[in-house]
């Protein structure tokens, strides 16, 4: 404090204060629940850890200085049917998303090069050069997939999860939902070896329909495959990077009256009469309010903040059995003076939003996901994508040396062999050799400045992405849909009074769906008894009167 | 589709003062859109964190904005201000017992330096008038045309002479910070400590004229808020205003670029974004005003563009002197510690780790070599490590509940600042110093290595550092890569800054104000001042009407022939 004689400076934020909601977690999900809620006239505060919010929202400079990135979510794969678009006035944030036609490229090494455009002749003009059937496949099953896509798996993540039996009783209304359930019953991996032919263009398939953590010789995920190819021909790009979105989210809850606290890392959530009451911050100030929605995963919330002994034994049981993403990543951003050029047979594969290589057969691919299940990265095998974002976004680059930022992810384990510090900075020079064969720009020379994050490093950025799980938890059959995070949960409303849970390790997940964070600020509004000022979607209402009613 | 946009006010640049003056406007009922180049607002009130774990700041660090009506006028605490006061009391007494660093160790300060400077910084008034003080020196807007300027009406001279008579004197307006520190105080370290900080606040020691300016920067930061930082650093302050701004009504947009101030019939009518700006529609109409929160010459010279000027007036602006010393921010990552020499242990300092401010004070000849040095554009630094002067932070001191870094066993010490010339004075070019950039992170941890005696290889992990040429292009608007743009000496302090013709903030050109560090009494520093200096003049012009909450600066002299911005 300053010297005695000058007296009080200034007000500060009040030691204790009293709050409708209190949200946890200033990611997409808990600005989306905050949002929602201050403009249903609620008096909410968001309180997030960091110093700035977004979660993996994160545009940063990581190439300091004078180099941002984009930290995790690169690729919006949901912007087309999120509410939250369609609810606010994106527009007076000047956000907009682009979707660039050229979505995923894979290069070989021979110089071969396979890619999936949005649309979706032209991607059977590329997949012709391997397989004409598979074009064809390709093709009918796209557009198979995309109306499931449309009708129903896009809507219902924006609905509460239903219970399997429930779900097999609403799919059997329509022969589309029949299609669906019996891919449920498939693996990845025998989806796409049953329907296409080509080695190569296996490889992309699987690379794409599990990149995001799913286990591809795991039955009951099947409907995953139609889902994340058809959306992964649809991602679209955040304009000035991924943190746009959670500004403009920022901006619609303190417009809406809503207050944001940073830099306050809640140490614990406040316990009256076995319900909760409120939070406490480091710095010992006191939040209290009726509701406490956590965007954090289970163990953080349940054993941490709460505290195990305040828990009914089965939820305590049932938070810990949570398992993390059974794989994380590692990135390496890199500032260039060009952008890559890839040595390959077709040129528009330089457009392309995400490329991928270092993969040439499916065994390999698998090959290489075993290795990281088990912990290791085989240096003289494996294979990654990348992207090249200054090449979409103008905004990212402020330094004299001009240039492009770019970066190359892998999928990683969380412990290694011989361990990060070593492990990284071997596996930063085994990249740059590979990049450099498929993209012989990319020297060193060309190269300004590099950076790595290892999955240790995503989770000293993130603390709740523990074990560098960037969806806070495995997506297997006993961590989906109703069961995400358990059977009492997640419907957001917990048993613990008072304490809703609305992060990426709640249904429907993780990966900028605003699925949690919707469906948490619905349920909070319905048991306060708050009229809601948003509609469902059109899509929604169209799911919910086919299936539901 | 489409649409025209129109707002009452249109602001270019969203650092501090572009985004409190859209809180103020805002408030007051206007609407207002400011745009933003980058992907944050936010400007020099930035945190970034290029490894995971550790959070820099590249620019602004400490809190100099604690007298400012602002935290009142905008309620700042309601939108989450909070601080993380230094658990290190800041108080005389206290910085009286741990003495100032010199090349033989600490040096003691004595009763007379104390109670010299607390006399000084109005301490020992009854009651103490040091908020006075330091608003009249910095949270005032400079008297209009029509009004000679004298030692009668100067708001300074004024609060000196009504609350400690006995140090004011017509020759205060005459003096250097040191002639006043001589007067007033005892020991030469002390003295060099105080000139030191205040040239790196904006206005040198040395310079003639603006002793009161010199020594307000000065105890803003080292009395007035204790030398303490907000939680989530100047960026979480930052944080309450944008907050404050956009619970009012007003738009931040980021991303959004601004290539052209558009002037119609000699009017400031809009603004034109670049073509590559986040948003479709790319002209935005100003009803009132547009008002140019990025640096003067760029709003001149690039913004509005030389056609719209006169020629003798684009000259003028062109010569604006930006010649000051400019700021090589380094942070350095260790494995432990940072441990002081035994010489520098200061008494009551626990943690061994904690070395913090500016070393080496022995005598003004150190200074004035360093200043030669740095403000006679010698290129590089030229004085050997020994002598170079620096200031370091402790940044370990808010560790425990708002940390900076939580790598375990990594240790920050950030930032660590020298001064040198500015880009534009680099004989070898702009980007000379950053060809070197890994010479003279040397020769800078050389300099650190006087104090601290763990600065070597083995422990350091890594130096990262942004050099003045890349601040210049991190935040366009510090041109020079500097805090306060352009220095605040007497040829450009008050009415005369940056030039007597924009020194109330107004332009030759209708309908454009000035909202920056480098064109705007009273420079950089975070204030919130010229934001609030602002007001009155856009309460003259009729422009804007705030409510009940706002009050003047009780130094404020109406110009003739416009609206009082005293509420009646």
């Amino acid at each position: 404090m300053p010297d005695p004689l000058i007296g009080k400076i200034f007000d500060e934020f009040p030691d204790e204060s009293e709050w409708d909601v209190i949200v946890i977690g200033g990611g997409p999900n808990g600005l989306i629940a905050a949002a929602y809620l201050a403009k249903a006239g609620l008096n909410v505060a968001l309180v997030e850890r960091r110093y700035e919010i977004g979660g993996g929202l994160a545009t940063e400079e990581v190439l300091f200085p004078g180099y941002y990135s984009n930290m995790h979510a690169v690729y919006h794969m949901m912007v087309d049917f999120m509410p939250v678009i369609q609810d606010f006035d994106m527009d007076r944030h000047a956000l907009m998303w682009t979707k660039p036609n050229a979505q995923t490229g894979m290069v070989f090494e021979d110089g071969k090069s396979l890619l999936l455009a949005r649309m979706v002749e032209d991607s059977k003009d590329s997949i012709t050069k391997f397989s004409y059937k598979d074009a064809v496949t390709f093709g009918k099953l796209t557009r198979r997939w995309r109306r499931i896509v449309d009708e129903i798996l896009g809507p219902a993540t924006y609905i509460p999860p239903m219970s399997p039996l429930d779900i097999t009783m609403a799919m059997q209304r329509t022969e589309l939902g029949q299609e669906m359930l019996e891919l449920v019953e498939q693996s990845p991996l025998e989806i796409i070896t049953n329907n296409f032919e080509d080695d190569r263009v296996r490889a992309l398939l699987l690379y794409t329909s599990c990149m995001w953590g799913l286990d591809p010789r795991e039955t009951g995920i099947g409907m995953f495959v139609a889902l994340l190819l058809q959306r992964g021909t649809n991602k679209c790009y955040c304009d000035g990077g991924s943190h746009k979105f959670a500004g403009a989210l920022a901006r619609e809850i303190v417009s809406n009256g809503g207050t944001i606290v940073d830099a306050a890392e809640v140490t614990n959530i406040l316990m009256e009469g076995g319900r909760a009451a409120g939070v406490q911050i480091a710095e010992g100030r006191i939040l209290r309010s009726k509701v406490v929605m956590s965007t954090l995963d289970p163990h953080t919330t349940f054993l941490d903040l709460v505290g195990a002994g305040n828990l009914p034994p089965d939820l305590k049981e049932s938070v810990e059995r949570w398992q993390y993403d059974k794989w994380s990543y590692y990135t390496l951003h890199v500032a260039t003076k060009e952008p890559p050029r890839y040595r390959c047979d077709d040129n528009w594969i330089n457009d392309a939003f995400m490329t991928i290589f270092g993969i040439e057969s499916l065994d390999q691919l698998l090959a290489h996901w075993d290795n990281v299940v088990a912990g290791k990265i085989d240096l003289n095998n494996f294979g990654g994508h990348a992207t090249c974002e200054s090449y979409f976004d103008p905004h990212l680059v402020h330094s004299p040396y001009g240039g492009h930022v770019s970066f190359f992810q892998v999928h990683a384990p969380y412990d290694i062999e011989g361990g990060w510090d070593e492990k990284g900075k071997e596996l930063e020079e085994t990249i740059l050799a590979k990049w450099q064969k498929a993209a012989p720009n990319m020297t060193r020379d060309n190269i300004i400045r590099t950076g790595h994050e290892t999955p240790v490093g995503i989770e000293l950025r993130f603390p709740n992405m523990r074990r560098g799980a960037i969806k806070h938890g495995d997506y297997k059959p006993i961590q989906l849909g109703c069961f995400r995070p358990n059977q009492d949960c997640s419907s957001t409303a917990t048993p613990i009074e008072g304490l809703y849970v609305c992060g990426a390790s709640t249904y429907p997940g993780g990966m900028v769906l605003g699925g949690p964070g919707y469906l948490g600020a619905n349920k909070v509004a319905e048991d306060l008894g708050v009229a809601k000022w948003w509609q469902p979607t059109r899509a929604m209402a169209h799911y919910v009167k086919t299936y539901l009613e | 589709m489409i649409q025209e946009e129109r707002y009452d006010f249109v602001i270019v640049g969203g650092g501090p003062n572009g985004t409190a003056l859209a809180a103020y406007l805002a408030k007051s009922g206007a609407s207002v859109c400011v745009l933003e180049e980058r992907p944050e607002a936010g400007g020099a009130c930035e945190n970034t964190e290029p490894i995971p774990g550790v959070r820099i700041t590249p620019h602004a660090m400490y809190m100099y904005s604690g007298p400012s009506p602002g935290f009142e006028q905008l309620e700042l605490h309601k939108y989450g201000f909070r601080m993380d006061w230094s658990p290190q009391s800041e108080n005389l007494a206290d910085q009286q017992a741990r003495g100032v660093a010199t090349t033989e160790g600490m040096s003691p300060i004595t009763d007379k330096d104390a109670m010299g400077f607390a006399k000084l910084a109005g301490m020992l008034g009854n009651p103490p008038f040091i908020k006075d003080l330091l608003r009249a020196t910095f949270w005032c807007p400079p008297h209009p045309p029509e009004v000679e300027v004298t030692a009668e009406n100067i708001p300074y001279m004024q609060v000196y002479k009504q609350h400690q008579p006995d140090v004011w004197t017509e020759e205060l307006l005459d003096m250097t910070m040191f002639d006043l520190m001589d007067e007033h105080l005892e020991t030469e370290p002390f003295k060099v400590m105080h000139a030191m900080v205040a040239w790196y606040s904006g206005a040198a020691g040395h310079w003639e004229g603006v002793a009161i300016p010199a020594f307000a920067c000065d105890i803003t930061l080292t009395m007035y808020s204790g030398i303490s930082v907000p939680r989530g650093g100047m960026h979480g302050y930052f944080h309450s205003i944008i907050r404050c701004a956009l619970a009012h009504g007003a738009v931040v947009r980021t991303c959004c670029p601004v290539d052209e101030i558009i002037v119609e019939n000699g009017r400031a009518a809009g603004v034109r974004l670049r073509e590559t700006a986040t948003r479709d529609e790319k002209r935005i109409w100003a009803n009132k005003a547009v008002v140019s929160a990025v640096d003067v010459k760029q709003t001149f010279l690039k913004l509005v563009g030389p056609r719209h000027l006169g020629s003798s007036f684009r000259k003028k602006v062109d010569e604006i002197s930006v010649k000051g010393g400019s700021i090589w921010v380094s942070h350095l990552l260790t494995r432990e510690p940072l441990i002081p020499r035994p010489k520098f242990k200061a008494p009551g300092c626990e943690n061994p780790g904690e070395y913090g401010g500016p070393y080496p004070c022995d005598s003004r000849e150190i200074y004035f070599e360093h200043v030669a040095d740095v403000d006679g554009r010698r290129g590089d630094p030229t004085v050997p490590p020994e002598r170079l002067m620096w200031i370091a932070t402790q940044s370990t001191r808010f560790r425990e509940t708002d940390p900076q870094c939580t790598i375990p066993g990594v240790y920050l010490e950030s930032p660590y600042y020298v001064l040198v010339p500015p880009p534009e004075y680099q004989p070898d070019g702009p980007d000379a110093l950053d060809k070197k950039k890994e010479e003279i992170n040397a020769y800078m941890r050389k300099a650190f290595s006087q104090v601290i005696e763990n600065v070597d290889d083995d422990n350091l992990i890594m130096h990262l550092a942004n050099t003045p040429y890349e601040s210049e292009f991190r935040n366009t608007g510090l041109i020079g890569g500097t805090w306060c743009g352009t220095r605040h000496c007497d040829d450009q302090w008050a009415e005369n800054r940056p030039l007597s013709e924009l020194a109330r903030y107004r332009t030759p050109v209708e309908g454009l104000y000035l909202c920056n560090q480098t064109a705007c009494h009273p420079g950089g520093l975070c204030h919130m001042a010229i934001p609030y200096n602002l007001m009155h003049i856009l309460i003259e012009d009729g422009l804007v009407e705030p409510g009940k909450w706002w009050y003047p600066s009780p130094w404020y002299i109406p110009q003739d022939g416009k609206i009082s911005a005293i509420p009646r």
